[in-house]
């Protein structure tokens, strides 16, 4: 067996796949994982004219609009994120990114009223849901698959390799790592955590199966006087969150691992009971860069 | 709507969450295609092979081999992977003629036994893996006994793997015969490889083998065959492998070059077509060409031009110059649920016309020779 790499650019991140085989399976397998992850670029972008989510978005207001089995199960699971977070995660909250502009220079924050004025189109319980439609009943409403799509896409590249008979390798979505299976002989992967303020890895983490994910606030963001404002917005509130510089965990399938990052992001200080209850192992690194978490211990340094 | 939470009045909660952390999975897995239908199988092997072999020059059959192999993989650890084969050969016949004026036949037609097997175990550590093995062949006449070590390395980016080896072997030759009693060859053995990954379809490998012995290297069969006792060689194996994914096929292209001590030098070269087909057949045809100068001390037909007393001489076929077609196809099936099935079949044709150049050694007869081989396999 030999170990193939494939880098390739999607969903606006650096990606790669490694797969250990035997050429032609490992090659077929990885057409069908990278045409899968465009595939579901393609059909969820916001920045694609027709897309499921802009036609969905375009009807706002106006009518339902008919959806099949994958879109209803990713909207299904937004609402279970929704749910366990308390509202703080909520798939309509990208219009917000209206009031927060990242790119702008020099950085600015939005004021209070324009906070509240976006809040109100942010909105999940105005998603109406029948199994086959979806409708956005205040116009000016949008949804956007932005923090579950990645993760989504990671596993089921995993799964195409699978299912083309590669059991050892790795799928790495601009860091949302989904395992094919551990290395040959059962060793296991070494997933570096990005330093949230640094160069290179912080801790190292060796996982034979499932996934990884990592939630931080180095994405994008701005600083003003000295007070990091980053790109993960609480719903409620409209607000920039900074009580974690980053949560990485660790879960069965990288859909899970991603939200319950994401999520705990939100949460502040209630992440490590949120991912206590959800069962998943995790490092956190606090706004002191100081880490802690249930495989703090046991992560290489 | 946009209400504020204490997330830090979590205790009273608690129970709740804990009730709806399945709810994340199972919406999760309601997901198509997060979760893969099938759990992938343990990377164990086991595989039987019989190989039928057959060769024969004009107006003579010569030798029949009938080898059953067995063939094991399994991961026995975490990071460690045993591999072990074992294989029981049949060989009835004569063994190469000489060229006319000789006609030494070796044997008087019985059936020989070889009973073979080797262990190999490898380490894996993050960027590098470990490997090393032992292996016995053993026949009437013929023992030997080998182990190897090998090492490679892989690049942070895997796009690069260097290979490290090295391998001795110490065989004994005790001739049905007499003529050859108690004979030993000490054999050792280096290699440096390099594969590097150019591009998601293409994937280069390069290897340097060395490889030094001492000891008896003459056919006892033979009515006069005088080697002489030391023996180097430095083979050069360069393999590229190019994907067309619009095919779905592969094209594996190889060229090796082989110095010999004894003079026979030999430039190979191997084209083989990799095409998968529907309902799980794989269709592998190959060619191999090879071209070989005469060791410096093979003689031409009629024996005993230009043959001095004392100096090293031999009229094997083998050590002639001549150029082979081996012209061969595989078909593969996979049946499912781990199980394989794989059919190959290669022709071998050698004449001295086809060494390249044309200039092959006069006075010989072409020699042929056929390969079948039925192979079982199942993942476990």
């Amino acid at each position: 067996m030999n170990l193939y790499r494939f880098t390739f650019v999607a969903m606006a991140c650096e990606c790669e796949l490694q797969l250990w085989g035997e050429g032609s399976a490992v090659y077929a397998a990885a057409d069908a994982a990278i045409a899968d992850v465009r595939r579901i670029e393609a059909k969820y972008s916001r920045y694609r004219a027709d897309s499921v989510t802009s036609v969905i978005n375009r009807a706002a207001g106006h009518a339902p609009v008919a959806i099949d089995a994958e879109t209803a199960a990713l909207l299904d699971y937004a609402g279970v994120c929704h749910a366990l977070s308390e509202g703080a995660f909520d798939i309509t909250s990208g219009v917000l990114r209206r009031a927060w502009d990242f790119k702008r220079t020099p950085p600015r924050l939005p004021d209070a009223a324009e906070i509240a004025e976006h809040l109100t189109l942010v909105n999940w319980r105005a998603v109406e849901r029948t199994e086959h439609t979806v409708f956005l009943r205040t116009r000016g409403m949008e949804i956007d698959f932005g923090g579950i799509g990645k993760e989504y896409a990671a596993d089921r590249a995993a799964t195409c390799c699978i299912e083309r008979g590669v059991h050892h390798g790795l799928v790495n979505l601009g860091g949302d790592v989904r395992l094919v299976g551990p290395q040959p002989g059962d060793a296991p992967w070494a997933i570096g955590i990005r330093h949230p303020r640094g160069e290179g890895a912080l801790a190292t983490i060796e996982l034979r199966a499932g996934a990884l994910a990592t939630s931080g606030d180095y994405e994008r963001y701005f600083e003003i006087d000295g007070v990091r404002y980053c790109h993960l917005l609480d719903a409620r509130t409209g607000m920039a969150v900074s009580a974690w510089q980053s949560v990485s965990v660790v879960a069965s399938v990288c859909t899970i691992a991603g939200s319950c990052a994401t999520i705990a992001m939100l949460q502040g200080d209630g992440a490590p009971a949120f991912l206590a209850a959800q069962g998943v192992d995790y490092v956190a690194i606090d706004r002191d860069g100081r880490m802690s978490g249930t495989l703090a211990a046991t992560a290489r340094t | 709507m946009a209400a504020t939470e204490d997330t830090g009045a979590a205790q009273p909660d608690l129970p709740r969450r804990a009730a709806s952390s399945g709810a994340l999975f199972a919406a999760a897995l309601a997901l198509p295609g997060v979760v893969a239908a099938q759990a992938a199988p343990d990377e164990g092997v086991i595989a039987l092979k019989y190989l039928d072999y057959r060769d024969w020059q004009p107006g003579a059959e010569r030798m029949t081999v009938r080898s059953p192999a067995l063939y094991v993989r399994k991961p026995v650890s975490e990071s460690l992977v045993v591999e072990g084969s074992l294989v029981y050969d049949s060989m009835s016949g004569a063994s190469p003629l000489n060229h006319n004026t000789l006609s030494g036949a070796s044997g008087t037609g019985i059936t020989e036994y070889r009973t073979a097997g080797d262990v190999k175990v490898t380490k894996y550590f993050g960027n590098q893996a470990v490997g090393v093995g032992a292996a016995v062949s053993s026949e009437r006449d013929y023992l030997s006994r080998a182990a190897s070590v090998d090492v490679r390395f892989f690049s942070e980016d895997r796009n690069r793997t260097w290979a490290f080896g090295i391998a001795g072997a110490d065989d004994r030759i005790d001739s049905v015969n007499g003529v050859a009693q108690g004979e030993t060859r000490h054999t050792l053995e280096f290699l440096v490889g390099i594969t590097q990954v150019l591009s998601a379809g293409d994937i280069v490998q390069t290897n340097l083998t060395y490889s030094t012995g001492h000891g008896y290297y003459s056919d006892p069969y033979k009515l006069l065959d005088t080697r002489p006792d030391r023996r180097h060689t430095l083979a050069w194996l360069t393999r590229y492998n190019h994907h067309f994914p619009q095919l779905d096929a592969t094209l594996k292209v190889a060229y090796r070059y082989l110095h010999d001590s004894f003079g026979t030098d030999a430039h190979t070269v191997e084209l083989a077509w990799v095409q998968p087909l529907p309902r799980g057949i794989t269709l592998t045809p190959s060619l191999r060409y090879t071209t070989q100068s005469a060791a410096d001390f093979y003689f031409d037909p009629p024996f005993p031009r230009g043959f001095e007393r004392g100096a090293f001489y031999t009229a094997d076929t083998r050590l002639s110059a001549f150029g082979a077609f081996t012209p061969g196809a595989k078909v593969g099936y996979d049946i499912g649920g781990g199980w394989s099935a794989d059919l190959k079949v290669e022709f071998y044709r050698q004449r001295s016309s086809w060494h390249l150049g044309g200039s092959g050694s006069p006075g010989l007869e072409p020699f042929s020779a056929r390969w079948v081989q039925l192979g079982i396999a199942k993942t476990f």
